[in-house]
């Protein structure tokens, strides 16, 4: 009963039905759609290890099947899908076209599974374009704005499929099968140049998805702008999906190949660059989504470094990345959500002070923060602790200082965010600001107890990783549920850390809560310090305008340079070519008889030319 | 039963139409759908025994070579098939659609169209072919001024202009034919086609290229595409792109694949296949109106297919042959919804398109739904023939037009998706109360159900295409079958 | 459950001594300062009793519970850093948790308390705390790399990232890492500037542009809770770098003398320096202490 094709079809059929449920009884589309994820949660949850199943479409033998690496990003998913429906219930509740909404975000959710069970390159790519149009159609869900963006966002997906999809020709015409388990290992069979092809041009393509510098343009502005529900969804699991590829490109393609080390060389340090750089951006972002969506760039780009390192320890810091990465950004951007929810606004420099008012979605976005700085106690030490030994210990000397460049930048935009939010002045505008509903709160809670036990025993986690890279055949790496080890014989004990910050940290709050607890009074933020001066009721006290302009001068010179611009002129010169090329077609009828007589006039001089044989 | 059903039914209504318009115009609307009806009995009949053994019918009493004869194998099973299933839609479709006067001729031409086109894929000898090509193409120019407006005019004027190069190509090749082979019978002339001298051979293919190649859009042949498709009353756009253009193809390849099976017309082919392919989507991403890009993406589709058929691999073949019927079903749907939308906007401009997915939210659904598919995204039809296309292209070792395609699909996405968000994200337009009707909605989602039950379901269509591409590329069998039935 | 009870005082008694030392050296540099500048200065225990005072004052005010746990966050960190750096060379007591952290876990574990100060001081509203948290962030972006460079360099040379291991290495004068690897230390060094955060890299407080920045909306318990974890944090720091540079400490006179030594290189730099702006901060440390930062490790590795 519970075997991959229903998993599928419930993911499917649950679409459709929450698309036509909308237009017959509106009130039940959300209970269906809920209802599908909770299923899909349970079916994934419960799947048998050994699922396989083979489905003949036309000459293809479709192969699905469980392998402990994609039932890891499987999960991912059926939660996330969870969490993140579970949140559009109220999010969502006042919008229109909730069919077409619910619809689209289960067909991701749908094709998602449907490449992680994918066990050939066919059903890979079909669930992998699935996946790519229906976010299109959320990417353009909100507005008139979203349209170019989408596009934009499409045209680099199907830039990026196209690559996979010559990638996946070149192999079935030199090996002529597509099955993974004929594929995987027997990658030598066939001629260097195509090897090589194939997994540039796969890399190149599953890197669009992960938001791979140069090709993370489309990124921000979708992220941007789709829903807050799928936003958290698109940068936790959609862009794993990449990771998931280049993953597979890089262990099962080209591990076995002479040229793998250029190719993990090349990749870490694109991966490098592009955390270092999206950092950059996202200091200098003034929207939050933005800003969380550079962040997020900047975090596959650690991502990918692991991965390319290949060292196990560097790969299990790149998975507990992945996985952590869509735990805390959904976190993150949920928390906005919630923000944009109550307020209206995403931009950072209108909203301030909504602590006292949202202090779940408050909590929620300070242990994201925590979580993405790498700061102990949060899971997210553990991956950057064990991503920098692995750097550290397999010579990337110069990539762990850029690496480590990125995330003590991080600190600027992740403080930025939380403070514009969440702390400064109370502004009066935002006194009526309410908490959001529970069906909001409820994920953002979990999530947040989610990254907490994971810091404290990063091996709940390691678990699944480690059975993944066995799949990846990569060597084991050494752990334990709370202690780290790297290749040096050095340690982290996350338990003890735990207990002494934990311990410290009671022990002193207690003290300073309970000492002068009568005369602690609590006073407005109006009422600072202002050298002696009483701020008026309309005096601008928020601190949100330019935020880092100091660093941002320090760093003006790459700040200034963007990718985008030449994409927007290579479109630009495409589109005046292509203008030019269309009065080929004059719409004159004899221009067109002209067309037709010198076409056979060439026929018949270069006839020998064209046909080899001389009239 | 016998196939020529096919060809002499319908020409039978388009007769018949006229002298029943006298008694009853609504009558008249019927005919047609009878006439499918039985046409697709008759297919039905026909099609499994046609599948394994072809159909060898001889009129007028002489025998092969010097009768006249039909073949009805594999391929003229599934394109017949095809051309009914297509044409019973636009018959559905129009009912409701056309209601300008005159009704009657609008049918008898459509009839016309039907038996012209069932008559090239059927027929067994040249001069046939002739003929029938004419038949096709009288009434389709007569069916691009139908609206009897100036552009329409225009359209059909330069559709007659370049189509009459192509019947004079056509039968200056045919005469060449003959007065070398002194037989019109196409098993015949293939089996003795290499005694004639190698010139005159590639001669005849110039004019064959020419002359077929108009029809068949290929670039540049194609000048009177555009206009015509978006001149004539849309279903008859779908007629172009879904029948006549259909058979044209078939009568080239058949023609080239019988007779002059060069290496290097089929390099040729794969050039302007890819030539074709790529000016006609780049010209498409610029178009104001609606129906003038779905043109171009019409000729553009027919590159695609030029190409397939120009590898000459058993399954690039079959490739084509499935690319072709993806491409009838999907851009019929197109052009079906893409009507009722200029319809409704009462323009045919692109911009003039914004906001309507609120408005008329059936209609915009089904063009979305036909623009994904025509682009190639799972889990539709078009994405499975797009993908045999390629994989069996790249199996020729072509990469450079593997990139190619994949380069123009790009393109196509962007000017379809541009659309379909026009149609669903921009501001909304005032509300038309006219609905669409019923008719052609349940057109537009028989077209709808089959292009997604052959996505998940492919080896439906696959499954007939395999012994219809041996059949195209297996020379002697043609020859033995048609002339020693 | 057996507990060490060796270990037990070592917990206790670490963060008395390091509040003890920091809180007098502080003392010590405004009686330095007030000598350099011709000026008489306060005593020495002026900060001990500014903190006894602040102790005791009985009515605080604050503007959240941000506010009110910012100080908490900071002297948690300050108090963990201590306990996962080995104060004293082998000793059983003042070891504390070191085995079971190493530099990265430190580097981190030392970012936590300013991340917490900024949140509590983010709270109050005062734009000028915002302005020098926004400058504090910067700045760090600035040392963090030299830091990070010379600890690579170092890592990689004696294929450690152990604190403990980086002592066992450096058993004689000769053997300390200063000597070892001199490039590294001035790279460490020039980041211990912007860390310490005097001039010319007290662009955070700058007292006279910003009124004091991130702490001024602090007072009474709270100030008293900072500047107790600013005496501990002080010291960690300085026992951090001498465990990594200056071969460590076996006994507390030695450990006092290094530590001292260490503290003098910030202060006296900043006595004679004017404020730097942020962007110059900044980008001073992506200068030379960047390129020797990277010709250690070029060094190292070559």
């Amino acid at each position: 009963m519970i075997s991959i094709p229903y998993i599928l079809l419930i993911a499917f059929a649950g679409a459709l039905l929450s698309f036509v449920i909308h237009h017959i009884a509106p009130k039940l589309r959300t209970p269906v759609a809920l209802l599908t994820t909770v299923l899909l949660l349970y079916f994934v949850w419960a799947l048998p290890a050994n699922s396989l199943i083979n489905i003949k479409i036309g000459d293809f033998i479709l192969t699905w099947g469980t392998t402990a690496y994609g039932q890891l990003f499987g999960m991912l998913v059926a939660v996330l899908g969870f969490f993140t429906v579970l949140y559009s219930t109220d999010f969502m509740a006042s919008k229109e076209r909730l069919g077409y909404f619910y619809m689209n975000f289960l067909f991701v959710i749908g094709g998602m599974l449907g490449i992680v069970y994918s066990q050939d390159f066919i059903s890979l790519f079909f669930f992998w374009e699935i996946m790519t149009w229906s976010s299109f159609m959320l990417v353009i869900y909100c507005c008139k704005d979203a349209q170019s963006i989408g596009l934009k966002y499409f045209v680099f997906s199907a830039i990026g499929a196209y690559s996979i999809l010559i990638g996946i020709v070149l192999l079935y015409s030199s090996m002529g099968t597509l099955q993974f388990k004929n594929i995987f290992g027997h990658i030598n069979e066939i001629s260097t140049g195509i090897k090589i092809s194939v997994i540039i041009l796969m890399i190149i393509g599953f890197g669009v998805k992960s938001a791979l510098m140069p090709l993370h343009v489309w990124a921000p502005d979708a992220y941007a702008v789709s829903p807050s529900p799928f936003t958290a969804l698109f940068s936790g699991a959609l862009s794993k999906m990449g990771i998931f590829g280049i993953g597979l490109v890089l262990f099962k393609l080209a591990a076995h190949t002479g040229f793998y080390s250029y190719v993990q060389y090349t990749l870490a340090w694109i991966g490098g660059i592009t955390a270092l750089l999206a950092t950059f951006y996202a200091i200098a972002q003034t929207d939050a989504k933005k800003l969380l969506a550079y962040s997020s760039i900047g975090q596959l780009g650690y991502i990918i470094v692991g991965l390319a390192i290949g060292t196990p320890l560097s790969i299990a810091a790149a998975l507990f990345l992945a996985i952590l990465h869509a735990i805390f950004k959904s976190m993150l951007f949920m928390a906005t959500g919630a923000v944009y929810m109550r307020t209206g606004t995403t931009n950072m420099t209108e909203v301030s002070g909504l602590i006292r008012k949202m202090p779940i979605s408050f909590v929620t976005a300070l242990f994201g923060i925590i979580t993405v700085a790498g700061v102990p106690p949060l899971g997210g030490f553990a991956a950057k602790w064990m991503l920098y030994e692995s750097l550290i210990q397999s010579g990337h000397y110069f990539l762990v200082i850029v690496i480590f460049a990125a995330s003590t930048a991080a600190f600027l935009y992740l403080f930025r965010y939380i403070f514009s939010l969440f702390l400064g002045q109370e502004e009066k505008e935002w006194e009526n600001v309410k908490e959001v509903p529970w069906t909001m709160q409820i994920p953002m809670i979990l999530m947040t107890i989610f990254v907490l036990v994971i810091g404290v025993f990063p091996g709940l986690l390691l678990d699944p990783i480690s059975s993944a890279m066995q799949y990846l055949n990569v060597k084991p790496f050494d752990y334990q549920m709370s202690v780290l080890f790297n290749n040096w014989g050095g340690k982290v004990d996350m338990q003890i850390v735990v207990r002494s910050i934990a311990a410290v940290f009671i022990l002193l709050g207690i003290f300073i809560t309970i000492k002068g607890y009568r005369n602690t009074r609590y006073v407005t933020t109006k009422d600072i310090h202002t050298s002696g001066e009483i701020p008026t009721e309309n005096e601008n006290l928020t601190y949100a305008v330019d935020f880092y302009k100091p660093f941002e001068r320090s760093i003006a010179p790459l700040l200034k340079a963007s990718i985008d611009k030449v994409y927007t002129l290579t479109g630009d010169i495409f589109e005046q070519a292509f203008d030019y090329l269309r009065y080929v077609y004059t719409g004159n009828g004899q221009t067109y008889a002209m067309y037709v007589v010198l076409f056979l006039a060439i026929l018949l001089l270069f006839s020998e030319l064209i046909f080899g044989i001389i009239l | 039963m016998s196939p020529v059903h096919f060809i002499a039914i319908p020409l039978f209504a388009a007769f018949l139409i006229p002298l029943v318009g006298k008694v009853s115009k609504n009558l008249v609307k019927l005919i047609p759908g009878i006439v499918f009806l039985y046409l697709s009995y008759v297919a039905i009949t026909l099609f499994p025994i046609g599948i394994h053994k072809p159909i060898v019918e001889i009129i007028a009493g002489f025998k092969a070579p010097f009768g006249i004869s039909l073949y009805y194998g594999p391929l003229a099973a599934f394109l017949t098939t095809m051309i009914t299933l297509i044409g019973f839609v636009i018959w559905l479709y129009s009912y409701k659609f056309i209601i300008r006067e005159p009704i009657e001729k609008y049918y008898m031409l459509f009839m016309m169209l039907i038996t012209g086109s069932t008559g090239i894929v059927l027929t067994g000898d040249v001069f046939n072919l002739f003929v029938f090509l004419e038949i096709t193409a009288i009434a389709a120019y007569s069916l691009t001024a139908f609206l009897r407006d100036k552009d329409g005019a225009e359209a059909a004027f330069k559709y007659l202009l370049i189509g009459s190069f192509s019947s004079t190509f056509v039968l200056l090749a045919i005469v060449l034919l003959y007065a070398n082979v002194h037989t019109l019978n196409m098993a015949d002339i293939a089996t003795k086609i290499s005694s004639v001298p190698l010139t005159t051979r590639i001669f005849i293919l110039i004019l064959f290229l020419m002359g077929l190649g108009i029809e068949s859009e290929m670039f540049p042949l194609n000048g009177w595409a555009p206009d015509a498709y978006s001149q004539a009353p849309s279903p008859v756009g779908a007629v172009f792109g879904g029948i006549v253009v259909k058979a044209s193809i078939y009568a080239l390849m058949r023609l080239i694949y019988l007779m002059f099976e060069f290496q290097s017309v089929m390099h040729f082919l794969v050039i302007m296949g890819v030539i074709t392919m790529l000016i006609a989507e780049m010209s498409a991403m610029r178009q104001q109106q609606i129906k003038r890009m779905l043109a171009f993406s019409s000729i553009g589709q027919m590159g695609l297919v030029i190409i397939a058929f120009g590898v000459g691999t058993e399954p690039s073949v079959r490739a084509a042959l499935f690319q072709m019927f993806n491409h009838a079903l999907i851009k019929s749907l197109l052009f079906f919804a893409a009507g009722y939308l200029v319809f409704h906007s009462g323009s045919k401009k692109i911009s003039a398109l914004d906001g309507l997915g609120h408005d008329k939210p059936i209609t915009s659904f089904f063009f979305a739904f036909g623009a994904l598919a025509i682009i190639g995204l799972p889990p539709f039809s078009g994405f499975w023939s797009k993908l045999y296309v390629l994989l069996s292209v790249a199996n020729s070792g072509l990469f450079a037009a593997v990139a190619l395609i994949l380069f123009s699909s790009v393109v196509e996405a962007i000017y379809y998706l541009r659309v379909v968000s026009r149609l669903y994200f921009n501001t909304e337009v005032a509300t038309d109360v006219r609905r669409t009707p019923v008719s052609g909605l349940v057109a537009m989602g028989i077209l709808t159900l089959v292009i997604l039950f052959v996505g998940f379901y492919p080896n439906l269509v696959l499954h007939w295409m395999t012994p219809a591409a041996n059949e195209l590329l297996n020379k002697a069998a043609y020859i033995k079958a048609g002339l020693f039935h | 459950m057996n507990i060490n009870w060796l270990s037990v005082l070592g917990i206790i008694t670490t963060p008395i001594i390091a509040f003890i030392v920091g809180v007098t050296y502080g003392g010590l540099t405004r009686r330095i300062t007030a000598r350099i500048q011709n000026r008489y200065g306060p005593p020495s225990s002026q900060n001990l009793l500014d903190i006894i005072k602040l102790y005791s004052k009985e009515t605080s005010i604050q503007h959240g519970v941000m506010q009110h746990l910012g100080p908490v966050f900071a002297i948690t960190a300050s108090i963990t850093t201590l306990y996962f750096i080995p104060v004293i060379k082998n000793s059983v007591v003042f070891t504390n948790l070191s085995f079971n952290g190493d530099l990265i876990f430190l580097l981190y574990i030392m970012v936590f308390g300013s991340l917490g100060m900024a949140l509590g001081a983010g709270q109050t509203g005062n734009p000028n705390a915002a302005i020098g948290v926004s400058r504090g962030l910067s700045q760090m972006v600035g040392y963090e790399i030299p830091f990070v460079l010379s600890l690579v360099a170092i890592m990689t040379q004696f294929h450690t990232t152990s604190l403990t291991d980086l002592l066992a290495v450096q058993k004689h004068f000769a053997d300390w890492i200063i000597f070892q690897s001199p490039l590294a230390f001035i790279a460490g060094i020039l980041a211990f500037l912007g860390m310490m955060g005097y001039a010319p890299f007290d662009v955070v407080i700058a007292p006279a542009e910003i009124a004091s920045g991130p702490p001024s909306e602090f007072g009474g318990k709270y100030l008293a809770l900072m500047m107790t974890s600013r005496s501990i944090f002080t010291f960690a720091k300085l026992v951090l770098f001498t465990d990594i540079f200056l071969g460590g400490a076996s006994d507390f006179i030695t450990l006092i003398i290094k530590t001292f030594l260490l503290y003098m290189i910030p202060v006296l730099t900043g006595i004679v320096f004017p404020r730097f702006r942020t962007e110059q901060s900044i980008c001073f440390f992506w200068k030379w202490p960047l390129v020797f930062g990277v010709l250690a490790i070029l060094v190292v590795v070559l």
